[in-house]
């Protein structure tokens, strides 16, 4: 079976036009422009397989909801080749469109001033849904959603978090293959955002939906992808399984201790890095292939309560796979 | 029913919904559209009072800005200042990704707009003819379905124009200052301040080639009396086949290469 999503060379550059600052630059801005151009994303490759859920990351300005973009035929790319569905995105035209769905968590398509079943109906006609399937689809994501009570209240009166939920609502009716969701999570509360998260397992599993979604929140990652794309300055640099990411990158461990009576930071700092001390609490970062015998002699030297070998933190990973440039993948 | 009935059923459905929560705010923008046709029938209602001007007595001049009222409100045209906002900010987006072009949202609330606002003004009209007869049109249903038909027209016309217009701000900013400019220009090439025939003879001859006079005063003139010979018909519905082409051929071009030009801002 082809991969869901085919990304070959991908380049997208923007002409941007550059101006200095003050009132002559804006003058000379007008007599004579000058213009920049600016490599938004440069010939990415990567697949998506049905069903799988890939996370794309990156800075703020990486080139991710760029990617996104034309995945999805709402950009035009300077160079390169993309397949999503079967479909050339930009060429597809509506039996494309009719099998994905958008969602950009900080633009919304529900219609502002009236009920979210206004905005489902209109989808309905839109997507041309058999009325009987919008029933039961409408039925099964207002369900899985917990969306039963905000149905008949106007969406300007929504919270945060009931909105992302009815636009994910209105995006699925139509019961795409596809989906692309650029920060579902945007802003939203912890209990919102493990609702979305949860609906959004829920419905892979249930449909066998592809995802591709960018988040800046490392929750969202961990929790629905098994692979990561790392983009950085519109080059990706990272295309594997997370957990190998971690490996490759984490070149230290975190000894996370509840240490016992009288034990002093000076004492600490002959095991490792200390990275935190609060007493009774600290944590010391090692390097990862000495983190067991580091952790046997502080057991049997300085009085300890509670030891734990953790993995650094997935943003400090990430970090540094952005600083280092990490080419290739798992 | 044919899905694009459903589509457009739903569309219009929806405006309809939208609108009537800024009931008050539709109510002004009505009111300040029949304004100016008002004022300038209140002008030239004290010019007529020593006698006809070129033809035109105080009677024509109140059919004339009766009509021009009506037809305005059914050509109106307001997209190209969404089209510039919706680009500018990215609302454009998920339009794009939907399986139907932005633009049969554009024609939905258009069609949903002006059946409601139209309506209030043919009542209006109906009302001050019941106790004015000078603004009473004779019975004549020919004339009736030839003004639907340039009324249709024009109101394609116009918002195409709009819509092509809107749209070059896939490459600009200033695609609403286009637009005010055009509105501008309007006011005198279109008869919306004065019946054309009244203009200086360079200004009219300058009207003559443009679309201005197909969107307004060749419609209210139909209604009117003011067109009568069948040359007068062909000549004015001939114009408009031609330039609801000519902006037809504009949105398509400026939609394909636009398209190609977005650069998706924002979300």
């Amino acid at each position: 079976m082809p991969a869901a999503i085919v990304a070959e060379r991908l380049t997208k550059t923007y002409q941007v036009k550059v101006r200095d600052a003050g009132l002559g630059g804006a003058v000379r801005a007008l007599v004579r422009p000058r213009y920049r151009e600016v490599r938004a994303v440069e010939a990415i490759s990567f697949q998506v397989e049905r069903g799988e859920i890939v996370a794309f990351l990156g800075p703020n300005g990486a080139g991710k909801t760029t990617t996104l973009k034309m995945l999805t035929g709402l950009l035009y790319p300077t160079a390169g080749r993309a397949h999503v569905a079967g479909f050339t995105p930009w060429d597809g035209g509506s039996a494309f469109k009719r099998r994905i769905a958008l969602v950009l968590g900080n633009k919304q398509q529900l219609l502002w001033d009236l009920p979210p079943e206004e905005t489902f109906q209109l989808n309905q006609a839109i997507y041309a849904v058999p009325a009987t399937e919008f029933q039961a689809r409408r039925d099964e994501l207002v369900a899985l959603l917990d969306l039963a009570e905000v149905m008949d209240k106007p969406v300007r009166q929504l919270s945060l978090g009931e909105r992302m939920k009815c636009e994910l609502a209105a995006a699925l009716l139509h019961r795409p293959e596809i989906l692309f969701l650029d920060e579902p999570t945007l802003g939203l509360d912890v209990t919102a955002q493990e609702a979305v998260r949860g609906f959004l397992c829920a419905y892979r599993a249930r449909h066998g939906a592809t995802i591709l979604l960018t988040s800046h929140y490392m929750a969202d990652v961990t929790a629905l992808a098994s692979r990561v794309l790392i983009i950085n300055r519109g080059r990706l640099l990272y295309d594997g399984a997370l957990q190998a990411l971690v490996a490759r990158m984490a070149h230290t461990k975190r000894l996370e201790l509840v240490l016992g009576d009288g034990v002093s930071r000076e004492q600490l700092a002959a095991f490792g890095e200390v990275r935190e001390f609060r007493f009774p609490n600290a944590v010391l970062e090692v390097p990862r292939d000495q983190a067991t015998a580091a952790s046997a002699r502080l057991l049997a030297s300085v009085p300890v309560v509670d030891l734990s070998i953790q993995d650094p933190a997935l943003e400090d990973v990430i970090r540094r796979a952005f600083a280092e440039g990490t080419e290739g993948g798992a | 029913m044919n899905v694009w009935l459903r589509r457009y059923a739903a569309l219009v459905r929806s405006a309809w919904l939208v609108d009537l929560q800024y009931r008050a705010a539709i109510a002004i923008w009505m009111l300040w559209n029949v304004t100016e046709p008002a004022i300038a029938l209140g002008i030239w209602w004290s010019i007529a009072s020593q006698g006809a001007v070129q033809g035109f007595g105080r009677d024509d001049f109140a059919r004339y800005f009766f009509g021009v009222a009506l037809v305005n409100q059914l050509t109106l045209a307001w997209d190209a200042w969404y089209i510039d906002r919706w680009v500018r900010d990215g609302e454009m987006n998920f339009r794009l990704a939907r399986p139907i072009g932005p633009v049969h949202e554009a024609i939905a609330d258009n069609i949903a707009y002006k059946a409601r606002t139209a309506s209030v003004v043919l009542v209006v009209w109906m009302l001050v003819a019941l106790a004015w007869p000078v603004v009473r049109l004779p019975f004549a249903p020919g004339r009736w379905a030839l003004f639907a038909l340039a009324v249709v027209l024009a109101a394609a016309i116009r918002f195409l124009n709009g819509y092509a217009t809107g749209l070059l701000a896939f490459w600009t900013t200033r695609a609403t200052a286009l637009m005010e400019l055009q509105f501008g220009i309007s006011l005198f090439l279109s008869g919306r301040i004065a019946p054309l025939a009244l203009l200086p003879p360079a200004v009219a001859s300058v009207a003559g080639v443009l679309w201005f006079p197909y969107v307004l005063s060749f419609p209210v003139e139909v209604l009117t009396g003011g067109v009568v010979t069948p040359e007068q018909y062909v000549r004015g519905f001939l114009g408009q086949v031609c330039w609801l082409a000519v902006w037809w051929a504009a949105y398509r071009v400026v939609w394909r290469r636009g398209i190609r030009h977005y650069g998706a801002v924002g979300g």
